[in-house]
């Protein structure tokens, strides 16, 4: 990890000035844009499909002050000419792409800048970068190099340059955290710097300076006191798994089967809905004669069912309308779904019976087994109102799991509609 | 309108053929449930599907394992969600409220004219609660691509688990790893036939479909206490029968108990301690209880209407077939394990209340998702010293850590503080102020041991200790963390002063 030796310089100059005792290694981890002294500014990305744009305009100089929200820079795309705004504060170092260079790509270090308050005399300027892809992923967000290579020491250096690095303690490196209220108490109390947390031996939970280590460290309680402390929640955080007694050989066991409920075969009901196709006849008829071809029977039931699926409710609450309601929340979708039914037509009655006695006859079964094992020979039903010129009356029906029987109706019922009353309109 | 849509869609789609239509639909799946295939194998086969089993059924799914969920119950959540945690919470909540319009609300200022209860609506409420959890834990099942088999899971071989189906019929799973998750049962008492109606455990305790007259419960416990406290609110003269010289179990503060003791007394419910019963007889119109005192009295007969068994719980292990791959007990019927969560056969694993260690939800929910970080990453935890337990009566009893009993006997020095509710302004406002906070302290170090606390709220509260016992906190380490006012927590802090200094305001 050469980025954490770099970062640990950058980061005691920042010490020195800030009087602020952060850990160094954990300043390297982070991801967020509150990160190193000097960084480099890439071209940044001013909407998700740009690659490269024009510096029109550079809006700070070379060692100019900025804050969160000023306009760094113009910079023109394809499409327009936009204003890219500072994040937070700080200061231009040095402009590398100066006012007019063309078509940079997105990712491309274009300045380097430096946080508020840093002496930019006595800041390297960070290796130039290869374009990282990510960078276009993210929109008007000036890239902030999260891995930077190693860099010199400071030319400069500081008043009272802080210990550099962590001091180990035999427990591979410590880590500092924030110290707690009370070790920060005790130290300013008894007159110590903070940088005296680097001398005291951690016995918190992952190597944290508990109020104990500073009091051992100042004599004021037995030296080993901390230690034995811990040892015990040691000992307590773990399940205790010694002296198990393994229970003697089971008994023999008690034939107590409990017995299988009743399998439960899944419901299947079937839905009819006698329809009157002497509308439908009528519109065949019309179209005929004007314009010379008869448009099957068939179409019409198509057509009438892809009308009649809209927005049928659905047969059981979904998962995510239970979860949806549990929230709070309602959706259209949770409710209504389209349907994908189409109906077994019943043969119809010659043309030449009367219209006067429309008779429901039901239609023939559809078989369970058949629905299950041969999914392909559903196939060729509905191939079967094909075959139907027209007729006085029909049944239309449907064949589907009980839970479904009052969706299936509905379907049906529309179907029976738009069929008896408005066959016109499918056609028109 | 009905014709243009239907042109827009017969543009798209000119020529009518047939077969490019949708198909009467339902499709096989549809219509037969699928099980897996017994050829294929899981990476993770979780035989039961409580708080155990369903964290850690979603962690796997999360982590993306290929994860089967076996639960016989027909819902998930286990005891937890249908029978234990979250129906008692609910009749808790509702009958505390009850009571308080009772007998409360006149002096706070409050006259309400008829107060009725209603048995049915208060069951309604609670089934409505426990109803919508566990849906949505099967929601999260589905969005995590959990496998959910409704049926009872028995090891067939060290790999294949053979589940009776709930709808009937059979079939069986292959798992990489097995992770027993079959939690716990209410002990019985013996001699006494429970039947849920007159001799009830915490299943039977939560669906009484009549306030009884009089209730014994056998076992001071967290959920006798609980349970006494439902009914007893709604009516019932309860009598509570324990063992032991304390009530809470073994693990609450013994100062903390008594306090307990004596506000429920307050509320109406006869303790017994240090009594055990003897013998019961259920052939009568009531039940008899013969009990008698632990330490050798003279002996009693107790006589009511329903008898709540509640004198601890077991692992459940019941058909499971351990004895097909050989996998032992201890003596106390749990499933033997090592720090991760193995059992002897390596890649069967076990967690939850089944195995050690306390038998708490929460606890089983921390196991859960440190197995399959186990099992996917090498590496899981849980902090056993540091897991909270809450009773909630009212005042609600809260603690985690170590209890002032624990540490003598360990031979531990210590040091106290306590705060009581009483000094604490949110408390006063609220005319709640029976309870206090108690903080159990290293005394060199003054790092926090054990955090104790019986008041209104407590269960939230403790949380606080939980953390602060987590990172190794000292007792200043609370006092100097703004707490805002006015709360409750306030008397947190002011306990934690009084700890490591004084307390301002006591």
């Amino acid at each position: 990890m050469a980025s954490i030796a770099a970062a640990a310089c950058r980061a005691s100059l920042r010490l020195a000035r800030n009087q602020l005792n952060r850990d160094a290694t954990a300043r390297a981890f982070r991801t967020s844009a509150a990160a190193l002294a000097a960084q480099n500014f890439t071209m940044p990305a001013l909407s998700p499909t740009m690659t490269e744009g024009n510096i029109a305009k550079w809006q700070v100089k070379e060692g100019e002050k900025f804050s969160a929200g000023d306009v760094l820079l113009e910079i023109e795309t394809d499409k327009a000419t936009m204003d890219v705004e500072a994040q937070e504060d700080g200061i231009l170092m040095k402009i590398t792409q100066g006012d007019g260079t063309k078509a940079i790509k997105v990712g491309t270090r274009i300045a380097v800048i430096a946080e508020e308050g840093d002496d930019i005399s006595a800041l390297e300027i960070p290796a130039d970068e290869t374009p990282q892809p990510k960078s276009a992923a993210e929109p008007a967000k000036p890239e902030q190099p999260s891995t930077p290579v190693a860099e010199s020491q400071p030319s400069a250096p500081t008043s009272d340059t802080p210990k550099a690095a962590p001091k180990s303690h035999g427990r591979g490196p410590k880590r500092v955290f924030p110290p707690l209220p009370s070790v920060l108490h005790l130290l300013k109390e008894n007159g110590l710097n903070e940088s005296a947390i680097s001398d005291i031996t951690p016995t918190g939970p992952n190597g944290r300076i508990l109020k104990g280590d500073v009091l051992a460290f100042l004599g004021k309680i037995n030296a080993k006191t901390p230690s034995e402390v811990s040892t015990r929640f040691e000992n307590a955080s773990h399940l205790d798994l010694s002296n198990i007694k393994v229970a003697k050989a089971p008994e023999p066991k008690k034939a107590e089967k409990v017995a299988a409920p009743v399998p439960e075969k899944p419901k299947i009901s079937t839905v009819e809905v006698s329809v009157s196709v002497s509308a439908v006849s009528a519109v065949q008829k019309t179209l005929e004669k004007k314009l010379g071809f008869e448009l099957p029977f068939a179409s019409f039931v198509y057509r009438a069912a892809d009308l009649a699926n809209e927005r049928l409710p659905r047969a059981k609450a979904t998962p995510d309308r239970l979860f949806n309601e549990l929230l709070g929340v309602e959706k259209e979708s949770d409710y209504f779904s389209r349907g994908a039914y189409l109906p077994d037509v019943g043969t119809l009655r010659s043309i030449s019976s009367p219209p006067a006695a429309p008779k429901a006859r039901p239609a023939k079964r559809s078989d369970i087994i058949d629905l299950l094992s041969a999914p392909s020979k559903r196939a060729a039903k509905p191939s079967a109102p094909a075959e139907i010129i027209s007729g006085p009356a029909t049944t239309f029906s449907l064949t589907v799991p009980s839970a479904e029987a009052e969706r299936a109706s509905l379907f049906l019922h529309r179907m029976k509609v738009i069929l008896e009353e408005e066959p016109d309109k499918l056609v028109l | 309108m009905l014709s243009q849509r239907l042109i827009a869609r017969t543009v798209a789609r000119p020529a009518f053929v047939p077969s490019s239509l949708p198909r009467i639909v339902p499709s096989t799946s549809r219509w037969s449930r699928m099980y897996a295939s017994a050829a294929e194998e899981k990476d993770l086969v979780i035989i039961g599907g409580g708080v155990a089993g369903y964290v850690a059924a979603i962690k796997a799914g999360q982590e993306g394992m290929k994860v089967t969920c076996i639960e016989k119950r027909g819902t998930l959540g286990g005891t937890c969600l249908n029978v234990g945690c979250i129906p008692s919470k609910s009749l808790l909540n509702n009958s505390h409220l009850y009571h308080q319009i009772l007998h409360d609300s006149k002096h706070r200022g409050i006259e309400v004219g008829d107060v009725k209860l209603n048995l049915k609506q208060l069951m309604k409420a609670k089934e409505q609660s426990v109803s919508g959890l566990t849906k949505g834990v099967e929601f999260l099942f589905k969005k995590n691509g959990v496998e959910y088999i409704k049926g009872a899971g028995a090891f067939q071989d060290e790999h294949t688990i053979k589940v009776q189906l709930n709808d009937g019929g059979e079939t069986s799973v292959k798992g990489k790893n097995i992770l027993i998750a079959t939690g716990s049962e209410a002990t019985p008492f013996p001699g006494l036939e429970i039947d849920e109606q007159r001799v009830i455990t915490s299943t039977g305790a939560i669906a009484l479909e009549k306030v009884p007259e009089k209730m014994v419960v056998i076992g001071g416990g967290i959920i006798g206490l609980e349970m006494a406290s439902v009914w007893s609110r709604l009516g019932s003269q309860v009598t509570v029968v324990e063992f032991l010289d304390q009530i809470g179990g073994p693990g609450m503060d013994t100062e903390i108990a008594k306090s307990a003791q004596k506000i429920l007394k307050k509320q109406g419910i006869i303790f017994k301690t240090g009594t055990k019963v003897v013998s019961g007889d259920k052939t009568g119109e009531l039940v008899k209880l013969e009990v008698d005192s632990a330490k050798g009295g003279k002996p009693e007969t107790i006589e009511a209407d329903v008898v709540l068994v509640a004198i601890g719980r077991r692992p459940y292990t019941g058909g499971l077939g351990l004895e097909n791959i050989g996998l032992e007990l201890d003596e106390r019927g749990r499933v033997i394990i090592d720090s991760e969560y193995r059992t002897k056969i390596p890649h069967i694993r076990c967690v939850g209340d089944v195995t050690f260690g306390p038998m708490l939800a929460h606890k089983a929910e921390e196991e859960a998702v440190a197995v399959v970080e186990y099992i996917k990453k090498g590496y899981g935890h849980v902090n056993y010293g540091c897991i909270p337990s809450v009773m909630y009566t009212f005042p609600e009893v809260a603690w985690v850590g170590q209890s002032e009993q624990d540490l003598k006997k360990a031979g531990i020095k210590y040091r106290v503080g306590t705060f009581p509710f009483s000094a604490n302004s949110r408390a006063k406002t609220n005319l709640d102020t029976d309870g206090m906070v108690k903080m159990l302290a290293d005394p060199e170090t003054d790092r926090l041991l054990g955090v104790h606390i019986i008041g209104p709220n407590a269960g939230e509260m403790i949380a606080e200790g939980t953390l602060a016992l987590e990172y190794g906190a000292s007792s200043e380490d609370i006092a100097r963390t703004c707490h805002a006012h006015p709360t409750l927590a306030e008397a947190f802090k002011e306990a934690a002063m009084a700890t490591y200094a004084k307390a301002i305001h006591f």
